[in-house]
């Protein structure tokens, strides 16, 4: 909310500077989250009148002019422009003076005639676009005085940034209390007490409240004889200083005293109001509404509306109606201060997306105790400024009074929650300036009856809160939270997903990530199974479903690295797919399922790019494999089977599922289908792996366990096989070891070769055996007889051949 | 036999020193000690001597043995010397060419930073849990004294989702959102346990909200201390603690009154801005001061809500954005390029 600081003086003293009161408020918690200074840029700018005005000698188009400011002497002043007579008051920039568009003034000569200053226009203040001509100030304004002074912009004004709990500081006296209750200065509170004449009120105009329940009091003043006109313009400068539009005089008073009291305000013209009859009641069905943005609406039965006899007049609490607008030839109004309950207007205020001065206040809270002196403030001002007169009495519907509320406050527990010991008489002092009011003492504690204002307080923790933000929180003390009596081991996940990050990135691959949301279309072409769950309100259809897979959004990343020229990408994300479970959302179970999973992608030039030291290659699937043996090694996860698999999003040659030893699938590995990158837009050749991390960090071994080193040496023997092409390396393996055994500690294929000399349709599997006994050291004789048992049993078995 | 002796011993010295290389130098040796080389081809004919004669000669003998044998020894060195000091004048290597390794990938600095945090909090005690990102306006708002129709619903623009798409074979006891915060965690982890409690929220969190300074999926760590007689003043310990180990011991930090309907009191910390140490800058905007964690003490509507007693225990909670701090730590200066995961943002750390 904006606040003139030159209004907020006139109800309490300010500090010296702008700065300090912004400083002072901002601890006490309410954040100025700027100060604007619009005259500032005005300085050395003053009221000047003009007293000569003769052709300048050398130039058609400009005049030499004499100008008063007040002082024993004038000051000759070249001028280009045309509209100003002799007489006129108008701003004169000094010598020396800066202007907001940057222009220095310095004395100077203009076609030989010597120029002290500048005359201004309305745009060279920077107050409007009007470069038509000279600025001409009003015949009354004083000679001499600061321009700034002379236009209202002699001010500063606060943005302040007020929490949605503090609805009582939604207004220049809300924050003067503040002000004072910080300063230690005294609140200057208006009273109003308008002059009555005429008819009473009650014989004018009736009020009855029918929904109850939504409307706490309604109360109501008549000013008759008024004449509409604009505003007097101190009244204009601090309507435009809050950032509010001047209308004329009687909107201009309930729009002041909203931003005086808080209370937000409504003028009826009377003699629009059907049947003189004013009913708080919901709308009927199908009623319309023509609101005074101009728009016919069709109300909501849950709207509370401000109807007369016939009709719904305006939307309580949000926005008045155009049929009983106060327009220029309105004689008779009725003032409304009303106070309606926020979660109604809330909903009203949001149907229509109607977010209002009134609205933004009573949904926040108003203040009950401000209806009457707000009502009583406005009806004066309005006959002032109207030459109105106000009937005697005011219409005040009160369905059901209510108590102020009340809390207590221990003061033992204050040093206990704050950590600080505030002294009581402190304490006292804070509550009593901010209008808390002691009416019950007990020993160490008073119960305090509750400013209804301050809608936020309801107990004795909000009362510490009063407390604490006006003490200072500078001044309580900070200590160390205090030490522990058991330390709860890090769960195992936690180390695993390091260990995981650690390894991805050891061979190469960057760390993305992604939204959470992607294109329903990004999943349909990966051929998901599973629907995704929508979100209701998404920014934009690329992110309106939560993604059941990781890809889409590495597949996205490596689409726009594509874009970029990079030759080499290897990107993974930790992160989780979402799942629909039929029984979330009961109780403490998860509304849906999310599975934590990692995913990898690699594609483009092997290593990281070209490189000197080898010839290009590209990645392949055996690049993403290496990935995810990597971080089964980091987490010393043992026995994985890789098997072959088809799924819809990969290349049926190329894809295998990845399994626990004790058969848990933890999802897949391979190329991404040709069809899905064409879809895609993407090259060939992507590799990705997409994991469920859950069982894979369960079967991590993040301490791992050491084994004794042998006591013998090993005797090692190269055996190469021909085996039929679609033999598996895992199968040969098994063989090996299993016929070697218990001999053979390890067979690790070191060459897969296909071609000549080798028939088609074989392959040529080379091993490198590693024989060894834990009880004594192997003999050649022995080795050599296993090794040909072996290469005898794999034939056999396997229908290969030791190659020659 | 002495005088060829001596002649095969002046011949060897005079052929070994002319040697320069190893395999030159062995075959002198076959030649000359070899089993078959001349010195046996002489002493050979010893067994005829007399044994006078046969000690006396065999007494030149060895020395003349030991002495090749010492010349060869030498001759071996030398040659193997030469043989490494032309291999040491050979040209010099390419320094300046790459390295054979493959780079590790970068880390990505929300996560990073996030780590960062969370070993932060640890060395304090903190341990961690997490919830779900999907979760019930319940546990979102309402537990956390956010009741419907409650204006302070305006500070976070939810996403709601649409619950056909759930799934549910039973209504959900409320509507299901993408988490605006990682508070509601908290309520959740005080209700699966007893205090004390001390633990950090990492996560995801999500709002309707897309331009330069806000995308709608962005991370958050919330902490919460759980015991009895908890106090602001340790709060402010707390958070003091991990600014300073968090950007440095010269951090200073500044609580200002704030409202969270979760919190009360409710304070922001702002922390003196680290590229200019807090005389003012762009960073900044001027003011010396950045605003980093939200923080206060644990409202007792949300003790009530975890099943806690409020007269029981007291507590603190705070939360913080990681992409700020992460573009504070790192310099990052649009919040935007965090989740674009451009290959040539992400190499750079």
């Amino acid at each position: 909310m904006k606040i003139s600081v030159k209004w907020l003086g006139d109800y309490v003293a300010l500090p010296p500077s702008v700065d300090e009161l912004a400083r002072k408020l901002t601890a006490a918690g309410l954040e100025i989250e700027g100060v604007e200074r619009p005259g500032e840029g005005l300085r050395g700018v003053v009221v000047a009148q003009i007293r000569e005005s003769v052709q300048h000698p050398n130039a058609d188009k400009l005049s030499v002019t004499q100008v008063d400011i007040g002082g024993s002497a004038l000051f000759q002043v070249v001028c280009g422009a045309k509209n100003f007579k002799v007489g006129d008051k108008v701003p004169l920039a000094t010598v020396g003076a800066k202007l907001p568009n940057g222009m220095e003034i310095k004395q100077a000569a203009l076609r030989g005639v010597d120029s002290f200053g500048m005359l201004c226009s309305a745009k060279e203040l920077g107050i409007t676009e009007d470069s038509s001509g000279l600025l001409i100030l009003p015949a009354d304004t004083k000679l001499g005085i600061p321009i700034a002074e002379a236009i209202g912009l002699d001010d500063s004004v606060l943005e302040v940034n007020v929490t949605p709990n503090r609805p009582d500081a939604l207004s220049h006296l809300g924050i003067a209390r503040e002000v004072g209750v910080v300063t230690g200065a005294q609140l200057k509170v208006p009273q109003p007490k308008p002059a009555e004449s005429g008819k009473p009120v009650a014989e004018l105009v009736k009020v009855r409240i029918d929904a109850k329940e939504r409307c706490s009091r309604y109360a109501a003043r008549v000013v008759e004889g008024v004449t509409i006109q604009p505003s007097p313009q101190w009244m204009q400068d601090r309507l435009k200083a809050c950032g509010v539009r001047a209308i004329n005089n009687v909107v201009d008073v309930t729009n002041y005293v909203l931003l005086e009291y808080g209370q937000p305000l409504h003028a009826f013209d009377l003699d629009k109001v059907a049947g003189q009859e004013i009913v708080v009641r919901t709308a009927k069905p199908g009623e319309k509404l023509r609101t005074l943005d101009d728009k016919e609406r069709t109300l909501d039965a849950d709207d509370l509306v401000i109807a007369d006899r016939d009709r719904a007049q305006a939307l309580a609490g949000v926005m008045g109606g155009g049929d009983s607008e106060v327009t220029q030839g309105t004689k008779r109004i009725v003032i409304e201060s009303a106070h309606f309950h926020g979660s109604g207007v809330r909903r009203s205020a949001k149907r229509y997306a109607l977010h209002t001065e009134a609205s933004h206040r009573f949904e926040r809270g108003a203040d009950l105790d401000a209806v009457l002196p707000a009502l009583d403030r406005a009806a004066q001002l309005i006959a002032e400024l109207s030459g109105g007169t106000v009937v005697p009495g005011r219409v005040d519907v009160q369905p059901e009074p209510l108590a102020p509320r009340r809390a207590a406050l221990r003061y033992a527990r204050v040093e206990k929650v704050l950590g600080v010991a505030v002294p009581e008489a402190e304490v006292r002092r804070i509550l009593t300036a901010l209008g808390f009011k002691s009416v019950e003492e007990e020993q160490g504690q008073t119960t305090f009856e509750v400013p209804r204002a301050r809608v936020d307080v309801e107990r004795e923790e909000d009362l510490m809160e009063e407390v604490a933000r006006v003490y200072g929180y500078d001044n309580i003390p900070a200590r160390l939270p205090r030490g522990l009596e058991t330390l709860a081991p890090e769960p195992l996940s936690m180390e695993a997903e390091r260990r995981l990050r650690h390894a991805l990135g050891g061979v190469g691959l960057s760390e993305v990530v992604n939204y959470s949301f992607v294109a329903p279309k990004s999943l349909e072409v990966l051929g998901g199974k599973e629907a995704p769950i929508a979100l209701m309100n998404p920014l934009s259809v690329e992110q309106s479903v939560m993604r059941t897979s990781l890809l889409p959004g590495l597949l996205e990343n490596l689409s726009r690295s594509v874009r970029h020229q990079v030759e080499s990408v290897g990107l993974y994300e930790t992160g989780r797919a979402y799942f629909r479970d039929a029984q979330g959302g009961q109780g403490m179970r998860p509304a849906a399922r999310e599975v934590p999973r990692v995913a990898g992608l690699v594609w483009g030039l092997r290593g990281g790019g070209r490189s000197w030291t080898q010839k290009d290659s590209r990645v392949d699937f055996y690049d993403a494999k290496g990935a995810v043996e990597a971080l089964l090694h980091a987490l010393h996860v043992e026995g994985v089977a890789f098997t072959p698999a088809e799924a819809p999003a990969y290349h049926p040659r190329s894809c295998a599922q990845v399994a626990l030893k004790d058969g848990t699938v933890l999802g897949l590995l391979g190329e991404v289908h040709p069809r899905v990158t064409k879809a895609l837009g993407l090259p060939e050749g992507v590799f990705v792996f997409e994991l469920d991390t859950d069982p894979l960090y369960a079967a991590a071994r993040l301490v791992p366990q050491a084994a004794g080193l042998p006591k013998y040496p090993a005797v090692l023997r190269d055996l190469a096989v021909v085996v039929p092409l679609e033999l598996r390396n895992e199968e040969v393996r098994r063989v090996i070891l299993e016929v070697g055994a218990p001999l053979v500690e390890d067979a690790l294929v070191f060459d897969v070769y296909t071609g000549k000399p080798i028939p088609e349709g074989k392959k040529n599997l080379a091993y490198a055996l590693r024989y060894r006994s834990p009880e004594r050291t192997l003999t050649d004789a022995e080795v050599t007889a296993a090794h040909q048992r072996i290469i005898t049993e794999v034939n056999q078995r396997l229908g290969a051949a030791l190659r020659a | 036999m002495r005088d060829r002796l001596q002649a095969l011993a002046d011949a060897a010295r005079q052929e070994i020193s002319g040697v320069s290389e190893p395999s030159q130098v062995e075959a002198l040796r076959i030649r000359y000690l070899g089993k078959k080389g001349e010195l046996s081809a002489v002493l050979g004919g010893m067994g005829k001597l007399p044994p006078d004669e046969r000690r006396a000669l065999g007494e030149i003998a060895n020395t003349v043995k030991a002495e090749l044998e010492q010349l060869l020894a030498d001759a071996t060195k030398r040659a193997e010397e030469a043989a490494l000091e032309a291999q040491l004048k050979g040209p010099k290597l390419d320094v300046t060419l790459p390295g054979r390794a493959v780079l590790p990938g970068g880390r990505h600095p929300v996560s990073r930073t996030l780590e960062d945090i969370v070993r932060t909090f640890a060395r304090l005690g903190f341990e961690v849990a997490v919830g779900p990102e999907i979760e019930l306006d319940y546990f979102n708002f309402e537990a956390l004294n956010l009741p419907k129709d409650h204006p302070a619903r305006d500070m976070q623009d939810t996403f709601y989702v649409d619950e056909p798409t759930l799934g549910h074979a039973k209504k959900a006891d409320s509507p299901s959102l993408l988490r605006t915060h990682t508070s509601p965690v908290q309520v959740r982890h005080m209700l699966s346990r007893k205090p004390p409690i001390r633990a950090v929220m990492p996560g995801r969190v999500y709002r309707r909200d897309s331009d330069i300074t806000h995308t709608p999926m962005f991370h958050q760590v919330e902490g919460l201390l759980v015991d009895k007689d908890v106090s602001f003043a340790e709060l402010k310990g707390t958070l003091d603690a991990f600014v300073k180990a968090f950007f440095g011991s010269e951090t200073r930090t500044r609580f200002r009154p704030s409202f969270f309907p979760f919190t009360e009191p409710s304070a922001e910390v702002d922390v003196t801005c680290a590229s200019c140490g807090g005389k003012g800058c762009r960073v900044c905007k001027q003011t010396g001061w950045l605003e980093v964690l939200g923080s206060g003490m644990v409202h007792p509507n949300v003790f009530t809500a975890a099943g806690y007693d409020p007269k029981e225990v007291t507590g603190y909670a705070f939360g913080m954005g990681v992409e700020r701090l992460a573009m504070l730590r790192y310099g990052i200066d649009d919040l935007r390029m965090m989740f674009e995961n451009d290959a040539r943002f992400l190499a750079q750390f």
